[in-house]
């Protein structure tokens, strides 16, 4: 595996955009300026970034509830989605979608999505068009371990491999279906049991380490454009915050988010290695931190001050004309 | 079970959860090797454990539910004729990584285990072997590219280590001394490699398994047998090397357009590529020998662990004093031949009994 150092600059860039997007959020959501729920992604920006980075404009993407990050690393708007989340008209949904329902067909973001386990069904659908159409796009899905123990998910991976669309199914195991830890609730112990079961291949990868990430997304990616069909991949991680902001984390111990923080941080793990072998210098990414730090204020402001929809806005986006 | 009862013997068992996820799934068609298969595994070894008089097993803890399963099989009642030893969950908070496999390695030899089972792939038994001393490994494969362990049944294996840890058979007839590769980084030994130890011009650990010929400068090996799967391989087609032998080769590679000798080596499950060989050369126990590359990776038992920058030092040592392995079919030959499996009757008094 090689990659450029531009590819290293690019990578960074993008997991810090999603941590100052999230830590931002975190503190914003705690003012009561922001409506609806926000799931924040941060802790797990080496997924969204290691898949993403191997993606272009024939590929979807279909989210969760706690889609931000997935929908940066695919290339949406920041700004957009900053409004998007305060309700606001200059949001990428007009602002009637907020954090749980971010989408924008143009950049290949089919959606974050409030159905647990939603995503999957219409990445078969974005898989059979790719094929039927022959653009050589594939289409991912990105699962909680909560989704995929939803049946809408079984049929995916079912529907997929007996079609051998150009599929990936990946199964973003944070630990926690909501509150309940997946040690209790997945029957198989390990996600990557369930793919021979539909025929496909299954492997797991350490969620906090870009380059593992990375490089197991370009070899599922390659194998589905391809023709080899669709693969499940669990990424192994874990958030930061709880499932949504406002929630307690009764069930999480004490100091564990702290030591993860402290030992396993996907960002902190990304600039050791690469300012230890010296393919980059800290003062490259120190100025990221800052351009990042700069452009997400910069966002907050915006969103703060657009207006939100008008009452003339709830007739419109209602039917869609194909 | 013929012969005295000796008390007090313990087994460790080391099943590492991860084994058999690797990326080589999507790129190399490798078998898959469920959870469910690995607890059945553990309580066949349970079974046969108990048969040899072992008292106690220790496992190491999991954050996979690994042990989950194993508590729920010991709430059920046990299969007809079986006596399982006590099972003791070592008490740690795992940190689902390699650390957590070291630290119960380390509990179980200062526990005075006579024995470490280890259900794994190559890179498992490398982390065993880094602390586990002279306590003799039995170790199962479960994992991908595996040269070092055997495919077994775990019911034997059990056997054997049993017959080991309890002192029915002789530890210095039923074990052999396994070699073992020695990386030395910036003057100080950082990991070892029980079979091969390659050099790639790869930058990254990335998703640690090494399957692409491209970019393979330098292989090491403390063996190389011809029927091996692996980056070993390379080296078995071309001149094997016995575990039992008192060296190892070293061999410089290059792209096979470059190479006066080219090899086709099965160097990962389904992966059949030509390698260019450069050179071959003995490699004696004890010899240091610096790395060509001055910035890369280390591959392990063809897993990426270390990578290396042009400040980095780097050399390979070939040591004699690896692990102890249990040779299973020397360990269950002996105990034939002790009679230990054989119970005598009135009614039809010494026959087919000890018959050497």
């Amino acid at each position: 595996m090689q990659l450029s150092k531009a590819d290293l600059l690019r990578a960074y860039r993008m997991m810090k955009t999603i941590r100052e997007f999230e830590e931002r959020l975190h503190v914003e959501f705690a003012t009561g300026e922001i409506p609806g729920f926000v799931h924040l992604y941060a802790g797990e920006e080496a997924s969204a970034t290691g898949f993403c980075m191997h993606l272009d404009g024939r590929d979807k993407i279909a989210s969760t509830h706690r889609g931000h990050g997935h929908s940066i690393a695919k290339g949406c708007d920041v700004d957009a989605m900053m409004a998007e989340i305060y309700g606001k008209k200059a949001g990428l949904c007009g602002g009637k979608g907020g954090s749980m329902h971010i989408a924008d067909l143009d950049k290949g973001m089919l959606g974050a999505n409030g159905i647990v386990g939603g995503g999957p069904p219409l990445i078969c659908g974005a898989g059979l068009a790719a094929k039927v159409l022959k653009t050589g796009g594939v289409a991912i899905a990105f699962v909680g371990d909560g989704g995929f123990n939803q049946g809408t998910t079984a049929e995916s991976l079912n529907l997929a491999s007996v079609w051998r669309l150009p599929c990936l199914f990946v199964v973003e195991n944070n630990g926690y279906a909501e509150a309940t830890s997946s040690k209790y609730s997945v029957s198989c112990d390990d996600f990557t049991d369930r793919a021979a079961a539909y025929s496909m291949p299954g492997i797991a990868v350490d969620g906090h380490d870009f380059f593992a990430v990375y490089e197991a997304a370009g070899e599922a990616i390659k194998r589905a454009r391809s023709g080899g069909g669709p693969s499940l991949i669990e990424v192994k991680l874990n958030r930061y915050y709880g499932h949504f902001e406002g929630d307690a984390q009764t069930y999480r111990g004490v100091d564990e988010v702290k030591n993860i923080r402290a030992t396993k941080d996907c960002l902190m793990l990304f600039r050791k290695r690469v300012e230890g072998a010296k393919l980059v210098d800290a003062a490259e990414l120190n100025k990221i931190d800052a351009d990042v730090l700069a452009q997400i204020e910069n966002a907050v402001k915006k969103a703060k001050a657009a207006p939100k929809p008008t009452a003339a806005d709830l007739m419109t986006d209602v039917y869609v004309s194909y | 079970m013929a012969n005295s009862q000796p008390r007090g013997a313990k087994v460790g068992i080391v099943a590492n959860p991860a084994a058999g996820r690797d990326i080589r799934r999507l790129v190399a068609q490798a078998s898959v090797f469920p959870i469910a298969e690995k607890r059945n595994m553990m309580t066949r070894a349970f079974s046969a454990l108990g048969m040899t008089g072992v008292d106690e097993v220790m496992l190491m803890p999991d954050g996979s539910g690994l042990n989950d399963r194993i508590r729920h099989a010991l709430k059920l009642p046990l299969p007809e004729g079986q006596v399982w030893p006590k099972v003791t969950f070592i008490d740690f908070e795992p940190e689902d990584s390699p650390a957590d496999t070291l630290r119960a390695v380390r509990f179980m030899v200062e526990q005075g285990v006579g024995a470490i089972m280890v259900l794994g792939g190559d890179g498992t038994n490398r982390l065993v072997a880094r602390v586990a001393g002279d306590v003799p490994l039995l170790s199962l494969s479960t994992g991908t590219n595996n040269v070092f362990p055997a495919v077994r049944e775990a019911t034997i294996a059990g056997l054997a280590a049993g017959l080991v840890a309890t002192g029915r058979v002789d530890l210095k007839e039923a074990c052999y001394r396994n070699k073992a590769l020695r990386l030395v980084v910036n003057g100080a030994v950082s990991d070892l490699a029980l079979v091969d130890l390659c050099i790639s011009d790869e930058l990254f650990v990335g998703s640690k398994a090494l399957w692409r010929a491209e970019g393979l400068d330098q292989l090491f090996v403390s063996f190389a047998e011809a029927d091996a799967i692996g980056l070993s391989s390379i080296a078995g087609l071309i001149r094997p090397v016995s575990r039992r032998a008192p060296f190892g080769l070293k061999l410089d590679l290059c792209p096979p357009a470059r190479a006066a000798n080219v090899v086709a080596a099965p160097i990962a499950p389904g992966i059949i590529v030509e390698v260019g060989i450069e050179a071959v050369s003995a490699l004696s126990t004890g010899d240091s020998v610096p790395l060509r590359l001055r910035r890369g990776v280390v591959a392990l038992d063809g897993e990426r662990e270390v990578e290396f920058a042009p400040a980095d030092q780097v050399m390979v040592r070939l040591a004699e004093d690896g692990p102890l392995s249990i040779d299973i079919e020397r360990t269950m030959t002996l105990a034939a031949q002790h009679g230990l499996f054989v119970r005598e009757t009135h009614a039809l008094r010494g026959v087919g009994a000890r018959t050497a």
